[in-house]
Formats: C-alpha cells, structure tokens, sequence
C-alpha cells in the first residue's frame, strides 16, 4: 500500500468534485461546523450520533452501518474521501470504522478542513441530494479493534502507543487541553506504553508528515520494534485512529489495532496496572 | 474535577468552534481564552494553537465566528499560535493558573 492509496491532496479533490462514484464525507465532532460550511458535494456524518450505539458503550451493528451508508447514498463500490476537522481526527476515526466493516475504498484528504481552510478554498452550505442505496456492510474486522483484555495481555509484550499529549500519559491531565477536565477515574497510562503524541505525525497545517519522517519519530525517537504487533489507543480512540492510520496506512505495518475502549475505559478499570510519570 | 463547559467532555476529544465555553466561571480549571481580531475585525476562519514550554503542540481549536478560543490548561506558561488563511501566523505567550481564566486578545 502506498500514500497514494490511500491520501490524496485538497487539489485533487478540487479537481474531481462531482464525479460519479466518488463521495466527499465530512466527519466532525462539532456537527456545525459542516452546516456552517463544507466542501461542496459533501455528505456528514456525525461520528457520535451516527457511528455510536445509542445505549451501550460500543459501535453502531453490521446492519445500523449498511443503512447509515445507505440513507446517505453511498454505494459498496464508491470511492468514499474523508476528511474533517481536528486535523482529521474524526475523519480517521471515520476511516478506520469504515475499513472495520469492510469498505475498502477509502481515503482521507490530507489536512483536512483545516488545510482546505486555510488555502481559502471554497466551502458552500448546500446539502447535497443523493439517491437512497443498497449498501451491505461486511463483519467486523477484528484484527483492526482491540479490547481491553488485548491491552492488558499487550504489557510488556507487544508495542503499545499511547497517542495523548505528555501531560494525559504522565496522569497531569484526564483530558486535552481544549476541553474541561474530566474522564476517567484515574489519570496515568498503561505500563511499557511508548508516548507518541498524535500531533508529531502532523505537521502544522494538518497533512501528514513524509513516510521517512514518520518513520524515524516511531523508530528511532520514540522505539517501537517495528517487527511486533502494536495497539494505540488515546482517550476515546479517536486520536489513535489516526496514528492506527499512519502506522498502518501509511507505514504499512501489518498488524496495528486501535483501541477504541481507550483511556477512558482502561483508566476506569479495577485493578489494572497504570503507570504514572512522563515516559522512560 | 469540575466541569467548567457547557459540553460533557465524554462527548468527545474534538471541540466545537471557539473551543468549549466557560459557563459559570472557571471552577477548578485552568482557563485560557481570548479573541483574535485582525483590523478590530474577528479573525474566522482561523485555528488557535497551544503549544507548550518546549513549543510541542498540545491542543488546538479552530476560532468561532467572534474569533474567539477557549483552553483548559495545566498551570504554567504557554505559547499561543495562530493559524489563519493568508499564511497568517502569530504567536502569544501566556500563563494559565488554575481557578483563573486568562483573557487573551490577540490582533494578527
């Protein structure tokens, strides 16, 4: 799998709106922000309402996801582009759910809404209409999710990458800084996890970094054994999606499993161990 | 810990233009947030960086449509970096202190 497998730039988007079979999909926590203006073309999706069940801790079923795709008018053999805010949080969240139930073709805008943005390229406010579609969604794809007692078992055996900011792992913050403080029970993370915060894979206007630079910041700098399988998990497992995303994706690394259950499960759980303190 | 915002922040990582907003007062929160103008007009669309004493990025919000951000910090000193169209970028160093909402106003 190479970049352009599964990236592509805002100009090609620019220059393929429109075209049938492929659809712009815009993931965003703040769903506003799409009704305060998209790229023109796009379909929302709000990764809670949409993509979370609405009673349990867990995602949306096989057939909850078919008719979601569905009623927005995505088929099976659509090429579907991501992209959001966040640096593209959600969008790769949104991603690597849609890989989960087997829709492979996928990809995700590099920078998001924030480069879009900031290029000052056009956004309108129209929804577009798109006809109703037959979409059947596959199984879930197991070796992509990992649970808690994945996690657990994981210590000290596979790498495990905790992609929150330094002071989430060392236990100063349950949350980022941009919102209140409040999350899990306890703060800290799971021991012989590796501090890799998402952001260092970003650069500042939201692209990904370049494959050798990636690859130095796991490799080198931050020493993940890129011959073991690893799990990144965050604290919702949304920011893990997108490392999930660069270790997989990008860097091809086969075995590398989001943790969605993440800090705020792990870190509510009895008796587990936690580790507190900046990393090793 | 309090919640200072107006939105639970189980709801997600991601936050709404201009960053949750601080309803009754700061509580237990280290509280950053401000304006961002540019000729006395707010600066939308735009994206509000917190970086902090070794420059690493910690957080970011995109403005709201008054130019305006809001973090919830640990205590210390930080830098605040603004990205707008037009290569626009300006950066701000700015304490938080817990119990305290800092106010910045920043002009690009």
């Amino acid at each position: 799998m190479s970049r352009s497998d599964v990236l592509v730039d805002a100009g090609w988007v620019a220059e393929h709106l429109g075209d049938p079979g492929i659809v712009l999909v815009e993931v965003d926590e703040d769903t506003s922000a799409y009704d305060k203006g998209h790229i023109k073309g796009a379909v929302k999706v709000d990764w809670k309402k949409d993509l979370q069940d609405p009673v349990r801790r867990d995602f949306v079923d096989r057939a909850g996801f078919g008719k979601l795709l569905s009623e927005r008018g995505i088929s099976n053999d659509d090429t579907v582009i991501l992209y959001g805010g966040n640096n593209n949080w959600f969008a790769a969240y949104a991603y690597w759910y849609f890989k989960l139930y087997g829709h492979h073709n996928v990809k995700l805008l590099d920078g998001g809404r924030k480069k879009w943005e900031l290029d000052s390229r056009e956004m309108v406010t129209e929804v577009p209409h798109r006809e109703v579609t037959h979409y059947h969604a596959q199984e879930q794809d197991k070796s992509l999710r990992a649970f808690r007692d994945d996690v657990v078992a994981a210590i000290g055996v596979l790498n495990l990458v905790d992609v929150r900011s330094p002071d989430e792992f060392a236990g100063r913050l349950l949350a980022p800084a941009h919102l209140p403080q409040e999350a899990a029970q306890r703060g800290g993370h799971v021991p012989t996890a590796k501090n890799v915060p998402w952001s260092k894979a970003a650069q500042e206007d939201g692209t990904f970094k370049t494959d050798d630079d990636l690859r130095t910041l796991y490799g080198d700098e931050a020493g993940l054994d890129f011959g073991k399988d690893t799990i990144a998990y965050c604290r919702i497992g949304e920011r893990s999606a997108h490392t999930w995303f660069v270790l997989h994706e990008l860097l091809g690394q086969p075995n590398v499993k989001n943790y969605d259950g993440s800090w705020t499960e792990y870190g509510s759980l009895v008796g587990v161990p936690i580790e507190l303190g900046d990393g090793k | 810990m309090s919640t200072a915002g107006e939105q639970a922040s189980s709801a997600g990582c991601g936050a709404p233009a201009g960053g949750v907003k601080v309803k009754d007062g700061p509580g237990d929160q280290a509280v950053v947030a401000g304006r961002v103008t540019k000729d006395g007009v707010p600066v939308a669309p735009g994206y509000a960086r917190l970086l902090n004493s070794d420059g690493e990025f910690v957080a970011e919000v995109p403005l709201g449509e008054d130019g305006g951000f809001t973090f919830y910090a640990a205590p210390g000193a930080w830098t605040l970096r603004v990205l707008a169209p037009g290569d626009v970028r300006a950066d701000q160093v700015v304490s938080a202190e817990i119990g305290k909402i800092t106010e910045v106003e920043l002009a690009v």
